[in-house]
């Protein structure tokens, strides 16, 4: 479903060359949870972008779904984003003037769906997620969790292959955070695959598999989950 | 998908309103204050009778003097407008000037008053397009018996008859009986382009009559006469046979094969009169449309080209301070830009959606603008004499309020263009991080 094969990430100015990834090589299969961990700096972020269409990169391979994503246009970027990519923020990212219906609305409304469905889909999502009777509160008025949870639901309306998340938990205390990581599992437990960028190692050990990144590389040292992990990664990760 | 990014510009105001209104409040001082211009210009230089502007002629003869290089005379002598009567050979054609009359009322309760008139042949009410109220105008037959008939206005008629139909009334004019046969509506041509001459603003005239009666009865004449030779002998016959003009002549001609025949015919005329001592300077003469008699006649006063200079300046100065304040508002979203994208839009729906809100905020600036725009010509108003023109013909219409709103939106779009690709290119990544 993800293939990256020796994907390189170099940021240049006049002075410096930064490698934010090298030789990344990665595959992800359908229904997997991988977490990605690192200390800060290290290409998680820069992976994700990567990942997720956002960012280009400097040379390598990456197959999405079997398409070779690296000659693709803006527009076919973003219609692939939009129908196989589910995103989730640290920060939630929700548009603090739409209420929740019309958040959950945005990704359906580059589709291009007709408003009928549209409606149907997005009372799903937010019924999913245990928020079908705020549809019409801004974020402002939820609080961290709720906001997160309105994010997964954006995230997943639109049907994506996967979901990318990006320290999903990082703003939220770690009663809430756990309420999110529940929330997640459940979703890859009904067979979405998600990616998940985190700092808190513990998170990382709730997942079927874990990947350390450490200066733009995949870590050679296994992390608690691979080792303790029951399915071993469906094709490992290697430098 | 227009409506949901028309909403998502009323959301982005109320997001962002001092922001979203000192952009507003630009563009309407620049729209403003540039509409102001325009309308001046609009109603002062526009095209007074857009469907035939291009067959009426004045007719220009330069009989003018020939030790001076000066343009030929505007009008035309009582010799040569005579002569071009009486060769009748344009589809239409009138002779045209202004005379002074008094009126006396039948009804012994009204006094008498003086009016200004205008002489006339029957052409120049179908050449001109002049609405009639009631009756029409006199015949061919009445300009060469040079009947006492009369054409009112409408005020005139609502001054002497209580605006009914006076047609067949019998009114006094210098002291002699005419017969009213029309009523004109009301008709205000701008400019008044068969006779800038004598003001290009003025208003219309109250009364018209058989222009030959003019000089066959010795009417006053209140238009401009303009005499560079010296009239040989005195009295009415000496003045008709001298070199002054005071003529207004206009002519139809249907196509451009009749304007070169017409053309053509003065020419030789001119030739004619070489040879009987008149028309000293070089063959000059000249039919002008109505479009071409404006700027030839400089029915746009050069205050006017300074003053849309300063407007068009200003309004610069305005959009660049708009490009100024969109592009911080819109560099400010660049969060909800890279959401927007990591969501699935592409970078042309999102430029799309902010030339939207670019022309949604030119939309509010724009009826600001035309309310800017009223208060300034209000102060014009004011501040032109009544004599310069008839001040009630400068507002706002439906087309120039229209041309306000679209030049409003426009503007801001173009405005907003750089602020735009510069906030659809951002990289969304960064955004996604730090929002």
């Amino acid at each position: 479903m993800l293939e990256m094969s020796n994907i390189s990430k170099v940021f240049r100015t006049e002075v410096v060359e930064t490698h934010a990834l090298r030789d990344f090589t990665l595959t992800v299969d359908q229904g997997e949870f991988v977490t990605i961990t690192g200390p800060s700096g290290c290409g998680k972020t820069t992976f994700l972008n990567i990942a997720g269409l956002l960012e280009n990169y400097t040379s390598g391979t990456y197959l999405l779904d079997g398409q070779d994503v690296s000659n693709l246009s803006d527009f076919q970027r973003a219609k692939l984003r939009n129908e196989k990519i589910g995103f989730i923020f640290q920060s939630f990212n929700l548009m603090p003037d739409l209420n929740l219906f019309d958040n959950i609305d945005v990704p359906l409304r580059y589709r291009g769906m007709k408003a009928g469905e549209r409606k149907e889909r997005i009372e799903h999502a937010l019924e999913s997620v245990g928020l079908a009777s705020r549809r019409k509160h801004l974020p402002a008025q939820l609080s961290g969790g709720q906001q997160q949870r309105v994010a997964i639901a954006r995230a997943l309306v639109g049907q994506p292959l996967f979901l990318l998340a990006d320290e999903p938990t990082g703003n939220l205390d770690s009663n809430t955070a756990m309420g999110v990581m529940e929330l997640l599992q459940e979703i890859n437990a009904g067979g979405t695959t998600i990616i998940m960028v985190t700092h808190d190692q513990e998170l990382a050990e709730t997942s079927k598999r874990n990947i350390h990144i450490l200066d733009g590389q995949i870590s050679n040292l296994p992390s608690v989950s691979q080792t303790a992990s029951i399915n071993p990664p469906a094709v490992s990760a290697t430098v | 998908m227009l409506l949901y990014y028309l909403r998502l510009s009323a959301l982005s105001y109320r997001r962002n309103p001092i922001l979203s209104t000192l952009m507003v409040l630009a563009v309407a001082i620049g729209v403003g204050s540039y509409m102001v211009v325009f309308t001046l210009n609009y109603v002062m230089g526009g095209d007074p009778i857009p469907y035939k502007s291009d067959q009426l002629y004045h007719v220009s003869l330069d009989t003018g003097d020939p030790n001076h290089e000066d343009d030929p005379p505007e009008q035309l002598t009582y010799l040569d407008a005579t002569a071009l009567l009486d060769a009748d050979r344009a589809f239409r054609e009138t002779a045209s000037s202004k005379f002074g009359g008094t009126i006396e009322p039948a009804n012994p309760e009204l006094r008498p008053f003086s009016i200004v008139g205008r002489g006339a042949m029957a052409d120049f009410f179908p050449m001109f397009d002049v609405p009639f109220l009631f009756g029409s105008p006199w015949d061919a037959q009445a300009d060469e018996s040079m009947d006492n008939v009369v054409v009112l206005s409408r005020e005139t008629n609502d001054r002497l008859f209580g605006g009914d139909n006076s047609v067949g009334e019998s009114i006094i004019m210098n002291g002699e009986p005419y017969q009213v046969v029309g009523v004109i509506n009301d008709w205000q041509p701008v400019p008044k382009y068969y006779d800038v001459n004598n003001g290009p603003f003025d208003s219309g005239e109250d009364a018209y009559i058989p222009w030959r009666i003019l000089p066959a009865k010795n009417y006053s004449r209140p238009g401009n006469t303009n005499c560079w030779k010296a009239i040989d002998g005195r009295g009415a016959d000496a003045f008709l046979n001298s070199e002054c003009v005071w003529i207004q002549y206009w002519v139809e001609l249907r196509d451009q094969n009749e304007a070169e025949d017409y053309l053509s015919f003065v020419n030789n005329y001119a030739l004619q009169q070489k040879e009987l001592g008149r028309f000293e300077r070089p063959l000059n003469n000249n039919l002008f449309d109505v479009q071409e008699w404006m700027v030839e006649q400089e029915v746009l006063p050069d205050e006017t080209r300074i003053l849309s200079m300063l407007a068009g300046m200003l309004m610069a100065v305005c959009l660049l301070n708009t490009i100024g304040l969109l592009l911080s508002k819109f560099l400010g979203k660049s969060g909800e830009i890279g959401v927007r994208q990591a969501l699935g839009a592409n970078k042309r729906s999102l430029f799309i959606q902010h030339m939207i809100e670019a022309g949604f905020l030119g939309m509010l600036g724009g009826l600001l603008g035309l309310g800017a725009a009223a208060v300034g010509l209000r102060g014009i108003k004011y501040l032109l004499s009544s004599d310069f023109m008839v001040t009630d013909l400068i507002q706002l219409n439906v087309p120039v309020a229209m041309y306000t709103i679209a030049l409003a939106v426009i503007a801001t779009i173009v405005a907003g263009l750089y602020p735009i690709w510069r906030a659809c290119n951002v990289n969304p990544a960064i955004h996604l991080k730090t929002q």
